[in-house]
C-alpha cells in the first residue's frame, strides 16, 4: 500500500525534513533510552489534552503512535516516506529498549506487524470477492487421510500432530527455515501437510510423501505391516527433531536438554528419577528428557493397586472413588509412587560406598507444553501376548500439580495436604487429542478423537471426518491422550 | 496531575491502589487509542474490509453433521480410485496399495529380502524362462491395480495374466484364444503392446520406461529405464525399432527422478539397509518413562501375526515359475486378508483392470491480472 499523504504535509518535505522528522520521532515518540523516556513523560505531564500531541503550523503528531494529523484536512494522514522514517526509528527504540532489559531478552526480535495489501494485492482482492475464513463452525483445517495399505498408525498420529495448536501456529506462520540439503526434509513435509489441511479442499489427502519419507529416516519403522501408533509417534517426533537442525544422518551430538527446536519447545519435559538409599537415605538424582508418559494398567500382569499412601492426587482432580473405573490420575498416581527396588536390585550408593536396598521415585520436573500420555495397553511378557482393554476415565482438565517434582519436595517436608492452588495455572491442561484402538493385538484400527475450536470434537478414520460429541470422546478406551497446556508464559 | 519525584514507601495502601489504578486505565486508554489508530488507517487505505467473508464461501466451508456423510457432507467409502505417483520409481499406484508397493521398491520390510534372495538364487540359473519368471513377477504385483472396482472388469481383466490362467489351467505359453489387443492398449499388468499405439505416444512411454519387448508376451517393458532385466543395447535397439534410426539415444539418466526402484539384488546391502543406528546419547526417543516401571514386559509394537494362508489356488504346476508365482501370491493375498484397517480391503486381489490414457496438450494461458504475479 503506497499511501499517498496530503499535499499540505507534503509541503514539509524540504530542506533536511527527514533527519528533522527522525530527530522527532526519537525525542519525543519512541524513546529508547531512559533519558529520553523520562523526558517524554515530562512532556506529557504538561498540557491538558487528553492524547499527548506536538504541535507544528498546521499540523500534529501524536506521541504515543507516531500518527500525523492535518489541520486542513481535518484527518489523519499516511504519507509513504514519513512512515518509511516513522518504522525504522520505532524498530531502533525497540530493539534498545529490550537490550535494556536484559541481554536475555534480546531475542525479543521484531515488533509485530501487521500484514498490509499493497496496491496491487488490494486489486487482487477486490476483483475476486471469495474468501476462505475460518469460523467456529467452518472445516478449514479438517482433512481425512488416505490408508495407504494398513497407515491408520500414521494417520491416527498426524491428525493428532495437525491439531497441536502451537505446532499449527508454528507452520502456518511459515516458520520452518530448512537448512538440510537434500529435499528430504521431515519438518517441510510437516509444512506441506498443515498447508493441505488449510487448503479447504475436502477429498482426503494423500500421505504417500510422508510415508516415503519416514519410512526413509526411520527405518525400524519400514516395511508394510500394522504398527504401533506410539511408536510412530516417538520416531516421528525423532525425525522432525533432528531435521529441525538441518540435520540428516543424526550423527550431530544433540544434546536434548539444549535444544530449542520447535519439537523440543512443545513435547519435550524433564523426568526426574529419585533413588533414596534406605540406610542413609542420600538422594540421588537425575533428570531425564521425555516425549511421553507411558502408564501402567490395572490387568497388567504387574499388580496396580494398592497405592503408597501419601501420593494423592485425587482430591485435586476431584474424582475420589472407593472402587470403579480406573482413572488417569491413578496411573499417574502410581506412575510416581515411590518404589521399594528389593534386595534383588541393590544400588550402589555414594553415601555409603557400598551395595543398598533403595527406592526409587519419578516425578516431573519439567512439564511439556503437550504432555502425551501413552496408556500401555498391549502386554508383551514372557508368558502372554495380548491386549489390555480395562476401561481408564480420563479428564477434560488434568492438573498435573500433585505429579510434579515440587510437590514432592512438599510433602516430604511434611505438608501432606496442601492447599489446593488455585490461581497457580502453570500445571493445568486441556484433552485436545485421543487415538485409539479397536480390534486385537494382531490386527486392528486405529482412530483419533480431535479438538477444534475449543469445544467441538470430531472423529478422523481414515479418510472419514464425523462429528463427535464430548461424551464420545470420553467414553472411548483411549490408548494415547494428548494434553495441551491452558496458560503459556513466556520463559 | 502535576509531576513530581513521589517516593513510594511512604504512602499507604489506598494511594498505592489508586496509583495503580491510574498506571492500568492509562494503559488501557492507550491501546484503545492504538486500536481506533488501526481501523482508522485501514479504513483510509481500503483494506479494512477486505476479510468480510461471502455468504456463499461460509456455506460452502459449513460443517455438515447428517448420518451417512462426513463434515463435508460426503458420502463414506469413495475414495477407491486415489492414485499418486512412488518418490522412488515414478510409477503411479494405487493409493490403499501404496505401502506394500513402497516397501518393494525401497527393498524394505520382511519379504522384500526373501524375495531379493530368490531373485539371486534364480538369477543363478540364467535361462530364457529367466526373464518371463520376472515378467510374472510383476504381474503377480497387487500394486498395479487401477481404478473401478466394479466386478463387470474382472472378466475382462488381463488374459495373459497367470492369476487368471491358472484358474482356467493354461499350460505355460499358451494364450488365451480371446485375446483383443485393442482392448488392452495399456496394459499394465503385463507390460504395453505396441503395436496398437501411436508414434507419440511410443515416443512419451520411451522417455520414461524401459520398453524391451518380451520375447514371451510380446509386450514392452514397463519398468524404468535403468531395469536390470534389460541392457541397454536391448532398450537402444527397440527404439530403432519402433521410432526409426534417428530415435536411438536414451535420455540422460539424469533425467531420472529417483533411484530405480528393482536394484540390483544385493543381499547383504539390503539386511545392512535394515538396521537403524539411533542417536548414542539419551533422547527422548529412548522413552524414560516407559523403561521406568518395573514391568517386566517390554512395550513392543503389536505386530500382526503370519496366519496361514486360508485360500487355495487351483494351480497346474509345471517349472518352477509356476511355483514361485504362486508362493508370492500367497503372501501377497495373506497380507491383504489380514490386514486390519477398514479401507484397505482385498479389493487388489480380483485382478487387474485396464486404464485408457490420453496425453494431454497443454492449453495455452489467456492473459489476465494475474500474469505479473509469480
Amino acid at each position: 500500500m503506497s499511501p499517498a499523504g496530503c499535499s499540505h504535509v507534503s509541503g514539509f518535505k524540504v530542506d533536511n525534513w527527514k533527519q528533522n522528522l527522525r530527530l522527532i520521532y526519537q525525542c519525543f515518540v519512541w524513546s529508547g533510552s531512559v533519558e529520553t523516556r523520562k523526558r517524554k513523560v515530562t512532556l506529557n505531564s504538561m498540557h491538558q489534552s487528553p492524547v499527548p500531541v506536538l504541535f507544528f503550523s498546521h499540523s500534529a503528531i501524536d506521541l504515543l503512535y507516531g500518527g500525523i494529523y492535518c489541520f486542513v484536512c481535518q484527518d489523519y494522514i499516511y504519507d509513504k516516506e514519513m512512515e518509511q522514517i516513522a518504522k525504522e526509528e520505532q524498530r531502533k527504540a525497540w530493539k534498545l529498549q529490550g537490550r535494556n532489559i536484559s541481554d536475555y531478552y534480546q531475542c525479543i526480535g521484531e515488533k509485530y506487524s501487521m500484514w498490509e495489501p499493497t496496491k496491487r494485492e488490494l486489486e487482487l482482492l477486490r476483483h475476486n470477492p471469495k474468501r476462505r475464513k475460518i469460523t467456529a463452525n467452518c472445516t478449514i483445517g479438517l482433512r481425512g487421510l488416505i490408508n495407504l495399505g494398513n497407515t491408520c498408525f500414521m494417520n491416527c498420529i498426524v491428525q493428532a500432530l495437525t491439531h497441536t495448536p502451537l505446532l499449527r501456529d508454528f507452520f502456518l506462520s511459515d516458520r520452518h527455515k530448512c537448512e538440510m540439503q537434500s529435499n528430504s526434509c521431515l519438518v517441510c513435509e510437516m509444512s506441506q501437510l498443515f498447508q493441505e489441511f488449510y487448503s479447504g479442499h475436502r477429498s482426503p489427502h494423500i500421505p504417500f510423501r510422508l510415508l516415503h519419507l519416514v519410512w526413509t529416516h526411520a527405518r525400524h519403522l519400514a516395511g508394510y505391516e500394522q504398527q504401533d501408533a506410539h511408536e510412530f509417534l516417538i520416531a516421528a517426533l525423532d525425525v522432525l527433531h533432528r531435521h529441525c537442525k538441518g540435520d540428516d544422518n543424526g550423527k550431530k551430538a544433540n544434546n536434548p536438554n539444549h535444544c530449542s527446536c520447535i519439537i523440543d519447545q512443545i513435547f519435550t519435559g524433564g523426568l526426574q528419577s529419585d533413588v533414596t538409599c534406605q540406610v542413609c537415605h542420600g538422594v540421588s538424582t537425575t533428570i531425564d528428557p521425555f516425549w511421553d508418559i507411558s502408564l501402567d494398567l490395572p490387568g497388567s500382569s504387574t499388580p496396580f493397586w494398592p497405592l503408597s499412601p501419601g501420593s494423592d492426587g485425587s482430591v485435586v482432580n476431584g474424582d475420589s472413588h472407593p472402587s470403579g473405573a480406573t482413572t488417569l490420575t491413578d496411573c499417574l498416581r502410581r506412575f510416581t509412587r515411590p518404589e521399594h527396588l528389593g534386595s534383588s536390585a541393590k544400588i550402589k550408593c555414594s553415601g555409603c560406598h557400598s551395595y543398598q536396598e533403595s527406592t526409587k521415585q519419578l516425578t516431573m520436573k519439567r512439564l511439556p507444553i503437550v504432555a502425551c500420555f501413552h496408556l500401555k495397553r498391549f502386554e508383551h511378557s514372557a508368558k502372554l501376548r495380548r491386549k489390555i482393554t480395562t476401561y481408564v476415565s480420563f479428564p477434560l482438565e488434568l492438573d498435573m500439580t500433585p505429579f510434579m517434582a515440587s510437590s514432592k519436595e512438599s510433602r516430604m517436608n511434611g505438608q501432606y495436604q496442601q492447599p489446593v492452588d488455585s490461581l497457580n495455572n502453570d500445571n493445568k491442561y486441556s484433552l485436545f487429542a485421543v487415538v485409539n484402538h479397536q480390534g486385537t493385538l494382531e490386527s486392528g484400527h486405529y482412530t483419533t478423537f480431535i479438538r477444534q475450536h475449543k469445544d467441538q470434537w470430531f472423529k478422523c478414520d481414515d479418510a472419514i471426518i464425523t462429528k463427535a460429541s464430548i461424551k464420545d470422546v470420553l467414553d472411548s478406551e483411549g490408548y494415547l491422550l494428548f494434553y495441551h497446556k491452558q496458560f503459556l508464559e513466556y520463559e | 496531575m502535576k509531576m513530581e519525584d513521589m517516593s513510594l514507601s511512604g504512602l499507604d495502601n489506598t494511594k498505592l491502589e489508586a496509583l495503580a489504578h491510574d498506571v492500568y486505565s492509562d494503559l488501557v486508554e492507550d491501546a484503545c487509542l492504538g486500536l481506533c489508530f488501526e481501523v482508522h488507517r485501514a479504513v483510509k487505505q481500503g483494506y479494512f474490509f477486505l476479510d468480510e467473508t461471502d455468504q456463499e464461501s461460509i456455506k460452502d466451508f459449513e460443517i455438515v453433521d447428517q448420518p451417512g456423510v462426513d463434515i463435508f457432507g460426503q458420502v463414506y467409502n469413495q475414495w477407491k480410485n486415489k492414485e499418486c505417483v512412488c518418490p522412488n520409481c515414478s510409477r503411479s499406484i494405487a493409493a490403499s496399495r501404496f505401502a506394500p508397493h513402497l516397501e518393494k521398491c525401497l527393498g524394505m520390510g520382511r519379504n522384500s529380502s526373501r524375495i531379493a534372495n530368490r531373485r539371486i538364487a534364480s538369477s543363478n540359473n540364467t535361462s530364457k524362462s529367466e526373464s518371463d519368471q520376472e515378467d510374472n513377477d510383476d504381474v503377480n504385483d497387487n500394486d498395479w491395480s487401477y481404478g473401478s472396482e466394479k466386478k463387470g472388469e474382472l472378466i475382462q481383466s488381463n488374459p495373459n495374466s497367470p492369476r487368471r490362467s491358472k484358474s482356467l489351467k493354461h499350460k505355460n505359453g499358451e494364450l488365451s484364444s480371446n485375446v483383443n489387443p485393442d482392448l488392452y492398449k495399456y496394459n499394465y499388468s503385463s507390460g504395453i503392446s505396441y503395436e496398437t499405439l501411436g508414434p507419440e505416444e511410443l515416443r512419451s512411454i520411451l522417455t520414461t520406461q524401459c520398453g524391451v519387448v518380451s520375447e514371451h508376451t510380446k509386450k514392452m517393458c514397463t519398468r524404468s529405464q535403468r531395469c536390470p532385466q534389460h541392457t541397454d543395447e536391448q532398450r537402444r535397439a527397440v527404439r530403432v525399432f519402433l521410432l526409426g534410426p534417428s530415435a536411438s539415444t536414451l535420455p540422460d539418466s539424469d533425467t531420472m527422478l529417483e533411484n530405480d526402484g528393482y536394484d540390483a539384488p544385493d543381499g547383504q546391502l539390503i539386511m545392512s539397509r535394515l538396521q537403524w543406528d539411533g542417536s548414542s546419547d539419551i533422547s527422548p526417543s529412548d522413552s524414560a518413562s516407559s523403561k521406568a516401571s518395573t514391568n517386566n514386559s517390554e512395550s513392543k509394537r503389536p505386530k500382526k501375526k503370519k496366519k496361514p494362508s486360508t485360500l487355495t489356488l487351483t494351480t497346474t504346476g509345471s517349472g518352477g515359475e509356476r511355483d514361485k508365482g504362486q508362493e508370492r501370491e500367497r503372501g501377497d493375498r495373506d497380507r491383504v486378508v489380514c490386514g486390519g484397517s477398514g479401507s484397505s480391503s482385498s479389493q487388489n486381489a480380483l485382478g487387474l483392470s485396464s486404464r485408457k490414457k490420453r496425453p494431454k496438450l497443454p492449453v495455452p494461458l489467456a492473459p489476465s491480472i494475474y500474469d505479473d504475479l509469480n
